[in-house]
């Protein structure tokens, strides 16, 4: 079945349908779907996302970047999500190849095949889907028929581990950035020059890393000699990034699917960037300055949306969505539009101080299920060190609202496992959890649940916590035994992430090029879907190190030196390295970093580096 | 206003999940402009109701949707204005308003019918199917074991055949079945297909067959209404 066509592929598809789990995920038929001529435009591109449709569908960038590329006459982009392991089988067992949503096209008949990078615990789907697909993991084993295998999102900035497997990476917003890149795909198309001068012209779009043009050589210890950059590609590749978001693409009749998805509503992004400065958090160095949208234009857009989709929700969107200048008015006014059709609109993703429970209220929707806090650490002394400029005040201010208005359930998110962490800080969380249910006890309320996750640090690179090793899994699990033993009280629900999916996304999150044949040999063991508990196969992993002769404990646990040069030393982020050691420092001093939105500026670097500027509507 | 429809639910369509077209039908009138009425209480819903449940791959030929406008509407306006907001595959065929009071789709639905496709494993003969078929019939209880997580569970299946009847059409066998449905359940049209294989060795090739329902009734007194017909709206 290696040469199948698109309607052999839907005739032996239909067949068996029917007996996997959601066949609607398979068949692209989507309301606002696009489905263009082959023939009548000039380069095909596959949108792959390395995980389930449901996931898949609910992320923002992939339906940004989808409608984005479908808006150029001459471009054609087509979505292809990982198969569900019952789908995977019955494919495998008739040796269907791996196709695309809206043509049934097999993949390998594209010329681009495009993978967003999410989490690292996805990294295996993306070879499979390549197995899948017929398509030779390995680049040096693909040829100039095969597809360009391309991939981009917040893990490529450190793309080290897919080094081998991904032609080329796009660092940053890829706005302007794939529409180049796509120009340049149907240039090679018309008049073809060899892989090396295609990829060398790649390469001097902005972001655009193509790893087989840096050399990396080691010491005896294990650790990085040197990165070294062939003549004619940059020696820092930095992210694209885009200037004016009012004025950016932002599709507003986007795919509504059948089945319910994870976040089944419309997703309005209201800003891009934070600059709160949390000392753990990737998204906050890497999507740097902020730049908000204006409410005119998410007001047109909001209506657009509506007309387009016919959801009766719309979630405004972005790192935090509170601290986007013109919240209220723009809330209101969406209400006072559309409340009559039943729209509503909720937040995903609020801060304590940032949060304004009146506003929940706002939001809410008729039945009060829950709201979240993130304090993330459970001493003020810890909240300083990660810079969450949250305090125990702001929290039970907050919570003692909420139970006022009526919410009974109320989740607090902590990370365990985080730098200068003490058992002071455990038993903070225990405290803090205890305040809030006595809290509403205090109130007369009844039948409360205060639910307490802890996830497990992952040190992220681009982050002033990038040198920090991660605690061992003995330790965390500890720790967690302790949190379960002390929130034991009926008014107290606990949650927490598994250790070891969390140490292997630190590996993966740190790790440098060596760590590929690891990737192809847990896949080639049947690794794939690790981010699912259900699916992850520790053993499988481990016995891969041991096979590989690879320490995984040298990636996930070693602190770093400020002069070790680091895996992703050669992709930028446009905030200097400078900035995120002082981080780091104040960091180990305890002291707090204000947030340049309203006071002065602290050097981050992106503005001035990139003749970008902090943009605020309100 | 309250509105019966009939619509096909067929092509790709037939992979839409019975639970999931509550929503299609939600967001399709949501984007034709026309205000939908909603339940009372915690969660308000859109009014829109469906009869039995269609197997997921299985194409719907005639089915039933009820739904609840907030203000009287023309009905050729509002059809066409939800029509051009549906996926392909969902096409509105006919409609009436309901009378106050009406019963819902599945208070005065009771019966189904299905043609069947099925290629044949081996050669059969139009009087070997007949006789297949007749025997079959013949038979006062047919005993089913249906398959589940706690084990086999045996069911006498004859009760709910209304209407069966063969003929050959090139290498294929085509069924047209009646059943009858009802809150306690009914029978798949596979179901009937693997216990005709089995008891009278008719050799159908069951991994391969296709099946449509053509038609959902209300069954009265030995003759079948449609849910449009006056009497029952």
């Amino acid at each position: 079945m290696s040469n199948c066509t698109a309607a052999d592929i839907r005739r032996q598809v239909e067949r068996f349908l029917p007996k996997v789990l959601k066949p609607s995920r398979y068949i692209g038929s989507e309301w606002n779907v696009i489905k263009k001529d082959w023939d009548k435009t000039e380069v095909q591109m596959a949108f792959a996302f390395p995980d389930v449709y449901e996931v898949g569908m609910s992320h923002l960038g992939t339906r940004i970047l989808y409608h984005l590329v479908n808006s150029y006459p001459e471009f054609l982009c087509e979505r292809v999500f990982a198969p569900w392991v019952d789908m995977e089988k019955e494919m495998r067992d008739r040796e269907i190849p791996l196709y695309a949503l809206e043509s049934f096209q097999p993949l390998k008949a594209f010329d681009v095949v495009g993978f967003t990078l999410q989490y690292e615990m996805s990294y295996t789907n993306i070879l499979n889907m390549l197995d899948l697909a017929g398509i030779p993991m390995r680049t040096e084993e693909r040829g100039p028929e095969d597809p360009w295998i391309i991939a981009g999102g917040p893990c490529a900035y450190n793309p080290e581990p897919l080094v081998g497997f991904i032609d080329f990476f796009l660092i940053g917003e890829s706005e302007e950035q794939l529409p180049e890149v796509l120009r340049l795909v149907a240039e090679q198309k018309k008049n073809p020059v060899s892989r090396q001068d295609f990829l060398k012209r790649v390469a001097q779009v902005q972001g655009v890393y193509v790893p087989e043009f840096y050399q990396v050589t080691y010491k005896a210890d294990g650790r990085i000699e040197k990165i070294e950059a062939e003549a004619g590609v940059p020696t820092l590749v930095e992210k694209a990034v885009v200037a004016d978001l009012d004025q950016a693409f932002f599709p507003t009749n986007p795919v509504v699917p059948y089945l319910e998805i994870v976040h089944d509503r419309m997703m309005l992004e209201v800003m891009r960037g934070c600059s709160r400065g949390c000392r753990f958090c990737q998204a906050g160095m890497i999507y740097r300055p902020v730049r908000e949208r204006s409410p005119e234009t998410l007001l047109r857009q909001t209506e657009e949306l509506v007309r387009a989709t016919g959801y009766d929700q719309i979630a405004l969107t972005s790192l935090s969505s509170g601290d986007y200048t013109c919240i209220q008015p723009v809330i209101h006014n969406i209400l006072e539009k559309h409340g009559a059709e039943g729209v509503g609109v909720s937040l995903p993703s609020l801060r304590v101080d940032s949060f304004d429970v009146d506003l929940a209220e706002t939001v809410q929707k008729a039945r009060k299920s829950g709201i979240t806090f993130a304090p993330e650490a459970g001493t003020q002394r810890l909240r300083d060190v990660i810079n969450k400029g949250v305090n125990e005040e702001n929290l039970l201010n907050a919570a003692e609202a909420a139970f006022k208005k009526g919410w009974s359930t109320i989740k607090l998110y902590f990370m365990v496992g985080l730098p200068t962490e003490t058992q002071e800080d455990i038993d903070g969380i225990v405290d803090l959890a205890k305040k809030v249910a006595n809290l509403g006890t205090k109130l007369g309320r009844r039948n409360i649940t205060v639910t307490i996750s802890t996830s497990v640090f992952v040190p992220k690179s681009h982050t002033p916590f990038q040198w920090e090793p991660q605690e061992s899994g003995s330790s965390v699990e500890l720790k967690q035994r302790y949190l379960r033993e002390k929130l034991r009280d009926r008014r107290l629900k606990y949650n927490y992430h598994d250790v070891t999916t969390s140490y292997l996304e630190a590996v993966f999150a740190k790790g440098d090029r060596r760590l590929a044949p690891l990737l192809e040999w847990a896949v080639k063991h049947g690794c794939r879907f690790d981010g699912w508990s259900e699916q992850f196969r520790y053993e499988v992993w481990m016995e891969g190190f041991k096979e590989l002769g690879i320490d995984p404990r040298f990636y996930a646990n070693r602190a770093m030196d400020y002069d070790d040069i680091l895996p992703w030393e050669h992709i930028g982020s446009s905030v200097t390295k400078q900035f995120l050691v002082e981080e780091h420092h104040r960091a180990l001093q305890e002291a707090k970093t204000i947030d340049c939105r309203y006071e002065d500026c602290t050097g981050c670097g992106v503005c001035p580096g990139r003749g970008v500027q902090i943009e605020l509507k309100g | 206003m309250r509105l019966r429809i009939a619509y096909t639910k067929i092509e790709d369509a037939r992979y839409i999940a019975h639970l999931d077209l509550t929503r299609v039908f939600e967001r399709a009138i949501r984007r034709a402009g026309i205000h939908m009425a909603y339940s009372e209480g915690f969660n308000p819903r859109p009014k829109i109701s469906f009869g039995f449940a269609l197997a997921v791959g299985t194409e719907g030929e005639r089915e039933y949707v009820d739904v609840d406008l907030q203000q009287d509407m023309d009905l050729g306006e509002v059809l066409a204005r939800v029509q051009e907001q549906l996926p392909p595959g969902i096409r509105l065929l006919q409609s009436r308003v309901l009378d106050q009071g009406a019963k819902s789709l599945m208070a005065v639905l009771n019966a189904a019918s299905y043609r069947i496709r099925v290629p044949m494993a081996l050669p059969i003969q139009a009087e070997r199917l007949q006789e297949a078929v007749s025997a079959w019939l013949g038979r006062e209880h047919v005993t089913y074991s249906r398959y589940s997580k706690k084990g086999p569970t045996d069911k006498d299946i004859r009760p709910w055949i209304k209407h069966l009847e063969g003929k050959i059409q090139g290498d294929e066998v085509i069924f047209d079945l009646e059943v009858e449905m009802g809150n306690s359940g009914s029978v798949r049209p596979e179901e009937v297909l693997a216990s005709l294989r089995e008891l009278e060795n008719l050799p159908i090739e069951l991994d391969e067959l296709q099946v449509i329902r053509t038609g959902v009734h209300v069954s009265y007194e030995g003759g079948k209404r449609s849910p449009l017909d006056e009497r029952e709206a």
